[in-house]
């Protein structure tokens, strides 16, 4: 039976002739497992909050959505809040009260149960979701992951048949994200509940999806189990490919009639009987592999004749702690940026990694040891020769940037107003208007200008923030996960950005999560680990070192190809074989 | 401000906490008697620190409430000079110190320090959550406006010190630069705090509505229950309040030290206050007020004293049962 059936379902925002979602036609089985994917802005986040009437954007629809055979727009109020569950993608916005055992209760407190069927419920839920540890905590005292965890609570104490996700763990941690959705296959496995969830991290649910929607420009490009979409997108050549799993990716690029893998496991099978069916080739690859060792060790000597400059940053012998008596965050910690490097840290939360940015970028002190930018101690510079021309910091959260109602004008709010005038923080003789045409063409802020700051995606809001940050000129661009909620081809975009910036000198730090993100762009890697770099290594080294930490692409090829990291590099080796 | 504790007390319904200490407070404030006074503060000083230990009391009594008690006693007799005690002639003014107005200036000043320190035990033990609950029942739609208030204010405080990192990272913040540049520093973190609270709260309101906010009927759901025990210590704390107002409103609390000291209950320099409160019942209510004010430390030491024997029970019958046992298998394996 469908829980869901969307029939020849059309919508259009206030003002817009292009219709965000066109004709759409599709089934969700009750009990089921759905995915539905695609680029950024194709309509998937529309279509989901279509689904749920009270957070359906203002606009023009056509056609219509019916739940359990009853048009949506005619189920009460009362009825939809019980039956259809809505988890957002900020963990921190949903959360509504400042007790976690307050918070779970809200659902049913507005729905009227009296106090012993709240208790039961809520007690049920905290000891499903493990939640009961910190039952009587506040709200503020948790992580990122256990607030989503808590949200996700919070709407199944409610017992809904339908549980609608919107890029649920775009704001958590790799670690905290895959607990989530294990927790989501557990529900709808052992509940039996049905989910409808779009993600970035494909990697994780996919292979568990029962059915999987492919989405573009507001139509369903395809429909299927999650094989059969890898062998169809294949077919068609789309370039939805990019936002798959890895094996899947590699898969796609490669000419076999063999299965298409959606796990690592079943992409190193997936592999082996490649291998077996292509034998001839193994040599080549070997070859080529050489080639590869033989390419980095070129750019290696390249670097050591960098080596002797001084390094952009230097950091000696440093340590830190927040409080007088609390413990060490970051110890005796000592390394080395060269000029024009792109150096990411890598490593897992709480580690220490963001106390060590905040130490570079001197928002914060060292209580021993030095940090030097060009051989000068940082604590020389001024306040105005550091932040205007020296060091640019991205934070986290691109929003505690935006200051004004458009982009153009927040942009110009960085360089002191519209009026040509010489200042600190725009002492060159460039004409303003050029300055910030550059950057806009540079961060890819064209058709955007106008708009307001909070109206662009994530992509473009990260864009935005890194493009203001530009502005003052850094030589140094610190980074603080830029990658964060954004889908492949934006970062891409942000990758080709860094590129642009590094071949003109500018030095690139960064810390983040994204493993593949680094694979792909980084010079040299750390990886961070009780206040300490524990090793730091070209990027190709690090990788191939690593058995745990290291990329999908590489977990899956290394028994036949270990140097190869990403997942263009497995493709180029198999390929070059034939 | 929400220190954990875990005594006795603080584990009791929070409509006990609260009448604990409503009518424990003013009965301190309004009171004058110097018994009251004395039963008041003593219980006051051990309660404080069965919560907060003897250390952190003692500190707080020498540093801050003790010097403070000083100074109103030694004040008052300097301006006020009614009684008719006299002690001393302070001959620039002309006017007499006398004993009356310094003993009611050490009991205005024992009044104020008590107060303070029942303030202290306040504070631990009612929790902002049993606070937002106890009103919630009076205005349901109170507690939910103070439970998010108090997510809101956390929340803010840490994106301002998110968005302040931001700005000194681009040297404005509002340590940064001249006195008109850090005005307009300010004023720019203020902005972009505000604009990112009104965004967000968008997505608040969603998740509200979408988990059925204004629905008809809103109930109010708390973690607290009535439990036997606090049925009990309703009871009890009811009747000695009875007892102990009773007796203040026959006379037992009067006091008064202007012209003259006279205490119910009590004879100074000779005089016995002209109440119809005997002695007997004054007693009476002393000892009700006293037992009142020293629940908190009798029930912890209850809830002690009953921890430590079930230890010694369970450890002894435990014992015993088994090593039955083992005598039975012993048996029956010498019988086999």
């Amino acid at each position: 039976m469908n829980i869901v059936e969307i029939r020849n379902f059309s919508f259009s925002y206030p003002e817009q002739q292009k219709k965000a979602l066109k004709q759409m036609n599709l089934d969700i089985e009750e009990g089921t497992l759905n995915v539905i994917c695609g680029r950024s802005g194709c309509g998937k986040s529309t279509l989901l909050r279509q689904m749920k009437t009270v957070l359906a954007p203002h606009g023009e629809t056509e056609g219509k959505i019916l739940y359990k055979g009853i048009p949506l727009a005619e189920l009460d109020h009362r009825t939809q809040s019980q039956e259809i569950g809505f988890v957002m993608q900020n963990p921190d916005n949903q959360i509504v009260t400042d007790k976690v055992w307050h918070e779970l209760a809200f659902g049913l407190e507005s729905l009227g149960y009296d106090s012993p069927t709240i208790r039961l419920r809520v007690a049920e839920m905290a000891s499903y979701f493990g939640i009961h540890q910190w039952f009587y905590r506040d709200v503020k005292e948790l992580s990122g992951g256990q607030k989503q965890l808590l949200n996700l609570a919070a709407i199944m104490a409610m017992h809904p048949s339908l549980l609608i996700l919107d890029e649920p763990t775009s704001q958590l941690d790799p670690i905290a994200a895959s607990d989530f959705l294990e927790t989501v296959k557990k529900i709808n496995r052992d509940i039996g509940t049905t989910v409808i969830l779009t993600e970035h991290r494909l990697q994780d649910i996919i292979p568990f999806a029962d059915h999987v929607f492919v989405m573009d420009q507001g139509e369903l490009l395809t429909e299927g189990e999650p094989g059969e979409i890898g062998m169809e997108l294949k077919k068609r050549q789309h370039g939805m490919f990019l936002s798959m799993p890895v094996p899947m990716q590699i898969y796609g690029a490669v000419d076999s009639d063999l299965q298409c893998p959606l796990t690592v496991s079943e992409g190193r099978i997936w592999m082996q009987k490649y291998l077996e069916e292509h034998p001839a080739g193994n040599m080549y690859s070997q070859d080529d592999n050489r080639e590869n060792m033989h390419h980095n060790q070129e750019t290696g000597s390249t670097k050591e004749k960098k080596k002797k400059e001084k390094p952009v940053i230097e950091v000696k012998d440093v340590w830190f702690r927040y409080e007088k008596d609390s413990p060490d965050v970051v110890r005796d910690l000592s390394f080395q940026v060269k000029k024009g490097e792109f150096y990411a840290l890598v490593g897992g939360n709480g580690t220490g990694k963001s106390t060590t940015l905040s130490l570079l970028s001197r928002i914060r002190a060292p209580y021993r040891g030095r940090i030097c930018l060009e051989g000068k101690d940082i604590r020389k510079f001024s306040d105005g020769e550091l932040y205007n021309g020296y060091l640019g910091v991205l934070p986290q959260n691109p929003q505690s940037l935006f200051l004004k109602k458009t982009v153009l004008e927040d942009l110009y709010s960085v360089i002191g107003g519209k009026k040509e005038r010489r200042s600190q923080e725009y002492p060159i003789a460039m004409q303003k208007e050029k300055a910030i045409e550059g950057i806009v063409s540079l961060t890819r802020l064209e058709g955007l200008l106008e708009r307001h700051p909070y109206d662009l995606s994530g992509g473009e809001q990260q864009r935005l923030a890194l493009a203001k940050v530009l502005l003052l000129r850094p030589k140094i661009l610190l980074m603080d996960e830029p990658t964060k909620g954004m889908d492949a081809e934006y970062k891409e975009e942000l990758g080709k950005i860094l590129r642009k910036l590094q071949q003109h000198g500018i030095t690139v730090f960064m810390i983040s999560h994204d493993v593949e993100f680094v694979a792909e762009y980084a010079d040299r890697v750390g990886l961070f680990f009780e206040g300490n770099i524990v090793t730091s290594n070209e990027t190709r080294a690090f990788f191939a070192g690593n058995s745990f930490y290291t990329t999908a692409a590489n977990r899956m090829a290394r028994q036949f190809f270990p140097e190869a990291v990403t997942g263009k590099d497995v493709v180029r080796c198999l390929m070059n074989k034939n | 401000m929400n220190q954990k504790v875990n005594d006795a007390f603080s584990n009791c319904h929070p409509f006990l906490n609260f009448f604990y200490f409503t009518v424990v407070l003013l009965f301190t404030m309004f009171n004058q008697h110097p018994v009251f006074l004395a039963i008041s503060y003593v219980s006051a000083v051990t309660y404080a620190v069965l919560l907060h230990g003897l250390k952190k009391t003692l500190k707080q009594m020498f540093l801050l409430t003790g010097p403070g008690l000083l100074v109103v006693t030694l004040l008052n007799p300097l301006f006020n000079h009614y009684g008719v005690t006299m002690l001393y002639y302070v001959e620039a003014s002309g006017n007499w110190i006398t004993l009356e107005a310094l003993v009611y200036g050490l009991v205005l000043g024992a009044v104020m320090f008590i107060i303070i320190q029942w303030f202290s035990c306040y504070n631990s033990v009612m929790t902002t959550d049993k606070f937002v609950y106890l009103f919630g029942r009076v205005i349901p739609a109170l507690s939910l406006v103070l439970s998010m208030a108090l997510r809101f204010v956390p929340r803010f405080t840490e994106q301002l010190g998110k968005i302040r990192n931001g700005q000194k990272a681009m040297g404005r913040d509002i340590a940064n630069g001249n006195v008109l540049k850090r005005a307009k520093h300010g004023m720019n973190i203020l902005s972009i705090l505000v604009t990112w609270a009104l965004e967000n709260a968008i997505e608040t309101s969603d998740s509200m509505r979408s988990r059925g906010y204004g629905l008809r009927g809103r109930t109010a759901f708390s973690i607290y229950r009535y439990t036997t025990r606090d049925r009990w210590l309703t009871v009890i704390m009811t009747g000695l309040f009875a007892v102990f107002a009773v007796g203040c409103a026959g006379g037992a609390a009067y006091a008064v030290y202007d012209p003259q000291i006279e205490l119910a209950g009590l004879t100074v320099q000779g005089r016995q206050a002209a109440v119809s409160c005997g002695t007997l019942p004054a007693i009476a209510t002393y000892v009700a007020f006293a037992l009142f004010c020293f629940l908190p430390v009798l029930l912890h030491a209850a809830e002690r004293w009953a921890l430590h024997n079930r230890k010694k029970t369970v450890g002894t019958d435990i014992g015993l049962t088994y090593r039955k046992i083992y005598e039975e298998l012993e048996q029956e394996r010498t019988c086999s």
